[in-house]
């Protein structure tokens, strides 16, 4: 193997390895955001029944199915309850950035969203959601006695890794079925107008991503086109027999004029087009015979005159 | 009797306040004219016809008068009626990526790659989109609505729309008709400013003939460009992902019928759906505001800024170039990518100074670059801003 080909081997088997250098992530796209263990005038149920709850979000930019998936939920170890999110209901389809909220009511003849287990006030709550593979998605320790009646645990913002008690004060209010954090201002927006007001940050930064790009494409195509060029010369060199490289310069080998690739081109595609300047001025009639079929024959494909008898 | 009359009567009134007739306002009126302005333009004086025939008969189209409280569902903005199913195109941003695939596949990039320093030529005409963004954000314009109306300095009608429709579509109908519109007017616009800003000897100065360049190289392009330009703003990939694959169907040689279907009937197919919903989007109520007028005022300084940094980039790059090596500043302002016509303005400007100085090849590296580096840019102000 040319030592060429064995550099470009070892490059690829090397690239994934420098990829993935960084923090290893795993994509998980449904995630535990919200829960609510002790609900007496929070958020009610289409039965108007006051139940903690547990909402789910999918944080992926496309819809996710929970059909199949298993939410389980353990008081102490070795005790876990599960509950098989059933198939058929439409309204698992969780579509992107959207939530969906389960009643851990005990009660899960009331329909799709009502669990089989209810949520222990006194102990610590586990609760894991799993896949329907059995796989593990994301789970949560609500610890005793952290949470009081009507107080929820949720993460900060919507599939953030941080936690915190939402008492539902003016500053941190439950949020079953919405976002942990109401969006009602453009931060990327707002950054832009305190301190590029003028745009100029942006003009900076904004062309110099435009030059890096178009400089890494000019330097890959120059060293591209050297190699080329070399590789020209080198077959040309092969061609005429010529192994000196002072010859091959004075010689100009490789180095064919524009003139000389344009005359070529012409000629080729005159040739492969079958274009030519001067016409032929015999004319040939040759008399096409063609043998007899009944199969092709038009008095077999016409039908009777009508005649009258 | 009577009360039949009395009934056709009230039907006539009735039928009445449905035609255009009852509901045309002077503003449709104006709209009318400026789509058969386009339409003139475009048979006329042949400014780029294939864009400017389906904008202005989409002006007519987008400009009939008709009541639009009785629910006809024939408007482009009331849902589900026919052109706003034909619009959806252009809303949700797919008609200029596909548009782009059709430009990849019928462009040629070997003047780009036999002389790649012309690369950078293309970068430095995007000073355009920013300029008219810094001046945006002084007329009032929010920073989105700035980098929307600064796109059209890129010059490339389905850059514009991919981004005003992400960024500000409130503002796509003008930005889109601007874009389109400066894009026919090259002609008039680029000329003096290069006549400005070059003397008679940087004029006359001539290019190195392009070298020859490889199959290899050729199939390499595309490949590279995305990799390179895609790793560096991966949110320019609907734009740079289909020119590439465009080209990458058209340069390797086994995929022939693909490469003339994307260049042929799809791309025909696309900018006809793309020129008339962009023109009929142009609804008078929609359309004449005191904003369109300011994004039309913006786009015709992007484009001369453009220009302007194209043909002063060269001329400072050839300070550091060798003398044999010198590129004609006449090539600078073809760093606008509208492909072909800023590399056609080149091309006349030359052979009118030097008959035999023939420019068009040089100025084609430039000019693909220029696309390349508009989608870049509108990949990055999306990366920034949304």
């Amino acid at each position: 193997m040319k030592r060429s080909h064995i550099g470009i081997f070892l490059s690829c088997l090397l690239l994934p390895f420098f990829c993935s250098c960084g923090e290893k992530k795993v994509q998980k796209k449904l995630v535990i955001n919200e829960v609510l263990i002790d609900n007496q005038s929070n958020f009610e149920d289409d039965y108007g029944v006051h139940s903690g709850w547990i909402e789910i979000f999918n944080k992926a930019y496309k819809s996710s199915d929970l059909a199949g998936c298993l939410l389980k939920i353990s008081y102490q170890p070795g005790d876990t309850i599960s509950y098989f999110i059933p198939k058929g209901d439409v309204l698992t389809n969780i579509k992107p950035r959207q939530h969906a909220l389960f009643w851990a009511d005990g009660l899960p003849r009331r329909g799709t969203f009502h669990t089989n287990f209810i949520l222990s006030t006194t102990n610590s709550n586990w609760i894991g959601l799993y896949d329907s593979g059995g796989k593990l998605l994301d789970d949560i320790v609500v610890p005793a006695g952290i949470l009081k009646t009507n107080q929820s645990y949720a993460r900060v913002s919507d599939a953030s890794d941080e936690w915190e008690v939402k008492d539902d004060s003016e500053e941190k209010y439950v949020t079953p079925s919405t976002n942990n954090k109401t969006l009602d201002s453009n931060p990327k927006m707002e950054k832009f107008e305190l301190h590029d007001s003028m745009g100029i940050g942006m003009t900076i930064t904004a062309m110099s991503v435009v030059f890096i790009g178009l400089i890494l494409l000019y330097i890959s195509f120059k060293c591209v086109g050297n190699a080329a060029i070399k590789l020209r010369k080198k077959n040309a060199m092969k061609a005429h027999n010529v192994t000196d490289k002072k010859e091959a310069k004075e010689r100009k080998f490789g180095e064919a004029p524009g003139d000389v690739i344009a005359a070529i081109s012409m000629a080729l595609h005159e040739a492969y087009g079958d274009d030519h300047d001067v016409e032929e001025t015999i004319l040939t009639i040759s008399r096409v015979k063609r043998s007899y079929s009944p199969w092709s024959s038009k008095i077999y494909t016409l039908r009777e005159t009508p005649h009258k008898k | 009797m009577g009360e039949f009359v009395s009934f056709l009567q009230n039907n006539l009134a009735d039928f009445w306040t449905y035609t255009g007739f009852y509901n045309a306002t002077p503003q449709h009126l104006i709209m009318l004219c400026v789509g058969i302005f386009f339409i003139y333009l475009a048979i006329s004086k042949e400014f780029e016809p294939m864009l400017l025939i389906p904008i202005g008969f989409g002006i007519l189209v987008g400009n009939i008068p008709f009541n639009m409280e009785a629910g006809l569902q024939v408007g482009i903005y009331e849902e589900n009626s026919v052109l706003n199913i034909l619009y959806q195109g252009v809303t949700s941003g797919w008609y200029p990526p596909l548009i782009f695939l059709g430009i990849g596949a019928m462009t040629d990039f070997s003047a780009l790659i036999s002389n790649p320093k012309l690369m950078l030529i293309g970068a430095a005409a995007q000073f355009g989109i920013f300029g008219a963004y810094i001046i945006a954000l002084e007329m009032g314009f929010d920073p989105m609505q700035a980098a929307s109306i600064g796109i059209i300095g890129g010059a490339d009608g389905p850059t514009a729309i991919f981004l005003s429709s992400k960024l500000a579509p409130n503002l796509m109908g003008a930005i889109a008709v601007s874009a389109y519109s400066y894009m026919a007017l090259v002609p008039v616009i680029q000329p003096p400013v290069m006549r400005l800003l070059t003397t008679k000897k940087e004029r006359l100065i001539r290019m190195k003939a392009p070298r020859a360049v490889s199959h290899t190289e050729k199939v390499m392009f595309p490949i590279v460009g995305l990799l390179l330009t895609c790793f560096l703003v991966p949110s320019g990939l609907p734009l740079l992902g289909m020119l590439f694959f465009g080209n990458l169907l058209k340069e390797s040689g086994v995929t022939r019928r693909l490469a003339e279907t994307a260049r042929g009937p799809l791309v025909d197919t696309i900018t006809i759906l793309l020129g008339l919903t962009v023109g009929a989007s142009t609804q008078a109520s929609e359309f004449l505001t005191m904003d369109s007028i300011k994004i039309f005022l913006l786009g015709a300084l992007s484009f001369i800024i453009a220009t302007a940094s194209g043909v002063l980039f060269v001329k400072i790059f050839n300070l550091v170039l060798k003398k044999d090596n010198k590129i004609n500043p006449l090539i600078g302002n073809a760093g606008v990518s509208a492909v072909p016509d800023s590399a056609r303005i080149s091309q006349i400007l030359g052979l009118e100074y030097d008959p035999s100085n023939y420019l068009l090849m040089h100025a084609m590296g430039p000019n693909v670059a220029g696309v390349i580096g508009s989608a870049v840019a509108a990949g990055v102000l999306l990366g920034f801003l949304i």
